[in-house]
């Protein structure tokens, strides 16, 4: 089966991860910038970053025969710093331009301030202006409410729902988002989060429609095998290949398409591996190790 | 302060350590070379060590009279020279004064920013670090957070409703005991009464556990409606959730929740938990 992890850190895996990832069918995924796991001090931090999502990284999923996309935002733990987010907010406007760019985020709330809420709504202007969906992180604290306010604003904003993707969801908060026009990600995560049963019992409730499933794997602990798990669970639990397929290919496939920078047709086919290649003079392989090449 | 605080450091030294100290706070006079400070700043670790203080009790009734406030027995001897170098620059103007302690903070590793958390206490204008106070909140690292979550007053001092409800919430996520939580009786809030009972009603869908003491907090504000959410917790297995609900159940006033207590304090085996329920129970005749 194809999978599309439409939410995974990349930057924080190794090659080995890579390896296993396509080894289980991975062909496709989506890479939000997000917070480094403690604060940047400077924009030039998330220059580097941003660089790195869109050279490096992409170059790096290449060699294992994965498509790479990225996600540009300012994330909403760092929209806390004032000192540091006008810098990222006025770089934007560069890198939501550049090829590869599917989607505005990881935006959204952390805490609930009013600098997050300030920068959530000038990124859903920005993300109209550049005719890119967005991607929504929800908060782990006060989760409910930061959904209902998420949503709230992105319908007072007049962004269109059916280009916004609502991440991390719930039980409680899954409905809230189906009963909008917006789209619901689910984090599979080894303890927090959404785990594979509790995701099944959803799918049998909830159906596939504006659904997808991520594993935001990053460098907490996390497994950025969850999605094929998760798809060999709904397998033996008499989920059928249809529903399947539409969640963790079709779905991700479509809503990132509306970017135009991701085209359907394109992406269905794996990328042949040529691991003698260079990115900037810099190769995934280390001494003496045979590259794999495809034809 | 700044003396007796000096005087527990050396009783605590090695005679290299120490010489080392000295030579730091010599660096503190101006003018000041930043550099300087926040290499000493860090270097504490290395040449104070990380030993905890632990008052005897001639120090602790010293202390106390000074800061009844501020716990300082869990501190590092390595965070007690770290403060000290922090009071010692307060000479210089204010702005540099600002921005220097905020260097150390901000080039800080976690340690460094630990001890920056608790020091904090210390410091002239204070209020001024709130920002990096609340930041402190946003980290993932447990041991930085208990730093200004846990045995730290500043926060229920200083901190807004809303930060001080994120960092309470931050912390059941990270099972920290709400009684580490300096100051928290006093800032009970409704807001804060709804997040928690929120969150618990989020991990009891997932059917996950739900911290025990999560009602301290929830019960104080809630609305009469959803007391009954308490009683379930009162028969659990586990005493500690026992007693955390016997405890809460002291902010009901209703007929129906002193008749959960009282039929509990029928069956009930544990002292600490049947002292829980006569507490309450005499909170609720007042």
């Amino acid at each position: 089966m194809k999978i599309f992890d439409p939410h995974i850190h990349m930057t924080s895996r190794t090659t080995d991860d890579y390896a296993a990832m396509a080894q289980n069918g991975i062909l496709a995924i989506v890479e939000p910038s997000f917070w480094l796991g403690q604060p940047r001090t400077n924009v030039g931090s998330f220059i580097d970053y941003f660089n790195s999502l869109l050279g490096w990284e992409r170059f790096r999923a290449s060699q294992f025969g994965i498509r790479h996309f990225c996600t540009i935002g300012l994330n909403p733990k760092e929209a806390n710093n004032p000192k540091l987010s006008e810098e990222v907010l006025s770089l934007l406007p560069r890198y939501l331009q550049k090829d590869g760019v599917v989607a505005v985020g990881e935006i959204g709330y952390d805490d609930q301030t009013d600098a997050e809420e300030r920068i959530f709504a000038s990124q859903l202007e920005l993300a109209m202006e550049m005719d890119l969906p967005v991607l929504v992180h929800t908060p782990h604290r006060d989760k409910k409410r930061g959904t209902i306010r998420s949503l709230d604003l992105i319908r007072s904003a007049g962004f269109p729902e059916e280009r916004a993707l609502i991440d991390h969801n719930t039980e409680e908060t899954l409905p809230l988002v189906l009963d909008t026009g917006c789209w619901a990600g689910h984090t599979i995560y080894p303890h927090t989060k959404m785990d594979e049963v509790r995701m099944v019992k959803l799918v049998k409730e909830y159906g596939s429609e504006r659904i997808l499933i991520n594993s935001a794997a990053d460098w907490g602990i996390s497994d950025p095998l969850k999605v094929p798990k998760t798809t060999d669970l709904m397998l033996e639990s008499g989920i059928t290949l249809e529903t399947i397929r539409t969640i963790v290919w079709d779905n991700p496939a479509y809503f990132f398409s509306q970017s135009h920078r991701l085209d359907l047709a394109g992406i269905e086919a794996r990328p042949s591996i040529d691991q003698t290649e260079f990115y900037g003079g810099s190769t995934v392989l280390r001494g003496g190790q045979t590259p794999v090449i495809e034809t | 302060m700044i003396d007796l605080l000096t005087e527990i450091l050396r009783a605590r030294t090695s005679s290299p350590g120490w010489t080392w100290f000295q030579a730091a706070c010599r660096r503190t006079a101006a003018p000041v070379d930043p550099n300087w400070l926040l290499g000493n700043y860090a270097g504490a670790s290395v040449r104070l060590g990380k030993k905890a203080l632990t008052l005897d009790p001639g120090e602790t009734r010293r202390w106390n009279s000074l800061r009844p406030d501020l716990p300082i027995d869990h501190w590092g001897l390595d965070e007690l020279g770290r403060a000290i170098l922090l009071l010692k620059i307060f000479h210089l103007p204010p702005d540099e004064y600002f921005e220097t302690v905020l260097e150390c903070y901000e080039q800080g590793d976690s340690r460094e920013q630990q001890s920056w958390l608790r020091g904090l206490n210390l410091l002239p204008g204070r209020g001024r670090f709130l920002d990096a106070a609340i930041d402190a909140c946003r980290t993932n690292i447990v041991p930085l957070l208990e730093a200004i979550a846990c045995e730290n007053p500043y926060p229920a001092a200083h901190f807004p409703e809303l930060n001080f409800n994120q960092m309470v919430l931050k912390s059941l996520f990270n099972a920290i005991r709400m009684d580490r939580i300096l100051g928290l009786e006093s800032r009970f809030n409704s807001e804060l009464s709804r997040m928690a009972d929120d969150y618990a009603s989020e991990r009891e869908a997932a059917g996950r556990d739900v911290p025990p003491d999560i009602w301290w907090v929830v019960a104080p504000r809630i609305t009469p409606d959803r007391i009954g959410r308490i009683y379930p917790y009162l028969q659990q297995g586990n005493s500690r959730y026992r007693y955390w609900a016997a405890r809460s159940l002291g902010y009901a006033r209703d007929e129906r929740s002193r008749l959960e207590l009282e039929q509990r304090r029928g069956i009930e085996s544990e002292d600490r938990v049947l002292a829980a329920i006569d507490a309450s129970l005499a909170k609720m005749v007042q």
